[in-house]
């Protein structure tokens, strides 16, 4: 009995630790959601950007260019000009991400296009040298602090003329018209920005089209993005209906992708002008004055031919006629 | 047993087992079934810590230690994958062939290691919402698919390749290198309650050896007292069993906690430092690159390298103060001296991009030039690696020496329990036999 009792005390030991021994469980296997990835800083637009349409007067008329224009390397004293020229480099605010307009050619690693041309004959008019120059990529919404700060001196980069900006930086003469339009995909049945009501529209921030985009009638839903080419890689992977910009913008887009098209009629007019700090007035009148010749000489046209003809539909335009307030 | 029955019938149980204890072979039977029941169970128990123990060690030496390496060639892994990835579109053209087969190793290391962690752990930890596993197993396709396609267009000579570069890297910045993170750290977390369960205070052991004692001693003193004899025979050997067992068990587990203490000392805790300055250096690396590919306005990422190289410089002096080899100090000397050089060629590097010679820029970042920045990143990178080898084998090696110390222990407590409880039984056996 009390042997029984001993061995039934030991038994119950050794279950009560057997019993450690963890419980089984089963597993389910969840169902996941595939996450998309998205550009860096890909937004939706909660509220639409601050609409500061100013009015100012003619903002297309810029200051009247320098006459005579100084010889390359002879910069009058105490001028900007004489200040990059010391410098030794015309530093540019430029875009590297828009096909033929400014964009890095993966082939040699260098940043071209029809802006980059522009730019190239200001350092040449400077320099005497169409490579005295440095090329800063910069975002949409990088273009306004960079002038501000004095980091470049000059923004060439598909850059709309407009009062809000008049405020804070000096623009030159127009250089390029362009128009905003819509691109989408071929055969997705969206006619222009009439028919994007409730879709998702991309556009990059702090951009004149995001503006657009955000106080169209037909109520799309802006998204913003840093870079130009994001809009593409978003419609490529489905995350927007369309992107809305300028045609020439558009352009470049669609010669990357021949699934894409741009459909519809102007959204705007978009006047591109070059961007320089409020204070320089000097290097404005300048740069009119490098315009001036751009036009005349035929760079301007042969610019126009090598990147942006294949592109643009219709026969190539002449380039746009100055307007000057002073 | 026999004298108690008549009594039994008349009487209920309870006033039976009193009744039974007054009489000294009640007593000398109570004491048998409780050296037997108390042997048996501090046996029991002290074979189930000292096999804890050895669990501990065993999943510090085959489960948590090589966990956390893994973890942390996954973050290597990706970290460097996405550098040479970003960094491929710095020059002009198709990458060359030993950029890309940097990235396919990188990616072919990633998800090995992945599979090693993911295969490691229950199901239910890595299904768990918000699970770093999740996240690694999930997206690394997808940040392939991204890369692959950026080839695709980069190939092509459309900048659109460049743009799905950017997002991929977005993806491992956002969301595949903080889940590398997450990893290495709770890997490293399990590393450091192995080595507690491992070297821990044998309290239990202690315990209940000290207890077997005393009561041997008690139904000694009780059996001299009565029967007017010094020794018998049995409780002798079942005191000296449990004095064995005893000595042994508290040999063993100072000896555990002692080799545990030196695991940290000279392992676990150097690698950890050392980890962090390798995955420093991955970090300082990228934003170099980033930098570059920015073309200008890079700064944010230029501000996180003057960061990220700054607690990297910290944490090898953090690292050379705790260094307790010849070999590794060698090295981390090494490291400082590479770190040094980095960041002058990084200074030279910022100064040609600032300067306007990005070509000359991305040559010192990209090329094996003796001043480029790749070169000292490179060879800092190996020295941590080693480094980190080296502390590594000598972690395993003192966990080594901690189970060699535990060896057979689990066996000759079991047998010395069984000794305990047969002297004592056959000890008091031998006494009641007497009353008879």
């Amino acid at each position: 009995m009390r042997l029984a009792l001993i061995s039934a005390a030991v038994v119950t030991v050794l279950t009560g630790l057997a019993g450690c021994t963890s419980s089984t469980g089963t597993t389910t296997i969840p169902s996941v959601t595939a996450a998309v990835p998205k550009p860096a800083n890909a937004a939706d637009l909660t509220a639409p950007p601050s609409a500061a349409v100013q009015e100012c007067g003619d903002k297309l008329a810029s200051l009247r260019p320098l006459n005579p224009m100084p010889k390359p390397g002879a910069m009058p004293g105490g001028s900007t000009m004489e200040k990059i020229v010391q410098r030794g480099k015309l530093i540019v605010g430029v875009d590297q991400n828009t096909y033929n307009v400014g964009f890095r050619n993966p082939f040699t690693g260098d940043i071209q296009g029809f802006d980059i041309d522009m730019a190239r004959s200001i350092a040449a008019a400077l320099f005497g040298d169409p490579d005295a120059i440095q090329l800063r990529a910069v975002t949409s919404d990088q273009r306004i602090p960079m002038l501000k700060s004095g980091e470049v001196d000059i923004v060439v980069r598909t850059m709309t003329i407009t009062c809000d900006r008049l405020v804070d930086v000096n623009f030159s003469a127009v250089y390029y018209e362009a128009q905003q339009q819509v691109l989408v995909k071929k055969n997705s049945g969206f006619t222009g920005m009439d028919s994007l009501g409730g879709k998702r529209v991309c556009a990059t921030k702090s951009s004149t089209s995001l503006r657009n985009i955000a106080n169209a009638p037909s109520k799309p839903i802006g998204v913003s993005v840093s870079d130009w080419t994001d809009c593409l890689v978003m419609l490529q992977q489905g995350q927007v209906d369309a992107v809305s910009t300028d045609d020439v913008i558009l352009a470049g887009m669609a010669a990357q992708d021949k699934y894409t098209e741009v459909v519809g009629s102007s959204v705007a007019a978009e006047p591109y002008g070059m961007a320089i700090p409020k204070q320089n007035v000097d290097f404005v009148r300048f740069v009119n004055g490098v315009l001036e010749q751009v036009r005349a000489n035929g760079t301007w046209k042969d610019s126009y031919g090598r990147w942006l003809d294949g592109l643009i539909p219709g026969p190539p335009p002449a380039p746009p006629v100055p307007r000057y307030k002073d | 047993m026999t004298i108690t029955n008549h009594r039994a019938a008349r009487n209920g149980p309870l006033r039976q087992v009193t009744e039974l204890t007054r009489t000294t072979p009640g007593v000398l039977g109570a004491l048998a079934l409780l050296l037997v029941v108390v042997g048996v169970t501090a046996g029991v128990f002290t074979a189930v810590s000292v096999q804890r123990r050895a669990q501990a060690l065993a999943d510090l030496a085959t489960r948590s230690g090589p966990l956390s390496v893994a973890a942390q060639e996954i973050y290597r892994s990706l970290s460097d994958a996405d550098a040479t990835a970003s960094g491929a579109f710095l020059a002009g053209g198709l990458e060359p062939p030993a950029v890309r087969a940097r990235y396919e190793q990188d990616i072919a290391q990633a998800s090995n290691a992945l599979a090693i962690a993911v295969a490691a752990r229950e199901p239910a930890d890595v299904t768990a919402p918000g699970s770093p596993l999740t996240t690694l197993s999930g997206q690394l396709p997808v940040y392939t698919g991204l890369v692959e396609t950026a080839r695709v267009n980069n190939r092509q000579g459309l900048p659109l390749g460049i743009a799905y570069q950017r997002e991929a890297s977005t993806l491992m910045r956002t969301q595949l290198l903080p889940a590398a993170q997450q990893l290495y750290d709770d890997e490293v977390g399990r590393v450091s309650t192995d080595q507690n369960r491992a070297g821990e205070f044998p309290f239990t052991e202690l315990l209940l050896g000290l207890a077997v004692l005393g009561v041997l001693v008690v139904a000694q003193v009780y059996v001299r007292r009565r029967t007017n004899r010094v020794f018998n025979v049995g409780l002798v050997a079942a005191t000296g069993a449990a004095v064995i067992s005893l000595v042994w068990v508290s040999v063993a587990a100072f000896s555990v906690i002692s080799s545990v203490d030196d695991s940290r000392i000279d392992g676990s805790i150097q690698v950890d430092v050392l980890a962090r300055a390798r995955i420093a250096t991955l970090q300082a690396r990228t934003d170099e690159t980033l930098t570059l590919v920015a073309r200008g306005t890079g700064k944010v990422y230029e501000d996180d390298f003057d960061q990220v190289s700054m607690s990297l410089t910290g944490l090898l002096n953090e690292a050379m103060g705790k260094v307790t080899d010849g070999a590794v100090s060698t090295r981390v000397a090494s490291a400082r001296a590479n770190t040094e050089a980095w960041l002058r060629a990084h200074e030279e590097l910022r100064k040609q991009d600032d300067g306007g010679n990005y070509a000359a820029a991305v040559r010192l970042a990209i090329e094996t030039v003796p001043d480029g920045t790749s070169t000292a990143f490179n060879k800092l990178d190996t020295d941590l690696r080693e480094a980190i080898g080296q502390t590594r084998a000598a972690f395993n090696a003192r966990i080594r020496d901690a189970s060699d110390a535990l060896g057979g222990t689990v066996v000759v407590v079991s047998l010395l329990a069984a000794v305990v409880a047969v002297g004592a039984t056959a000890g008091l056996w031998q006494r009641l036999k007497e009353y008879r």
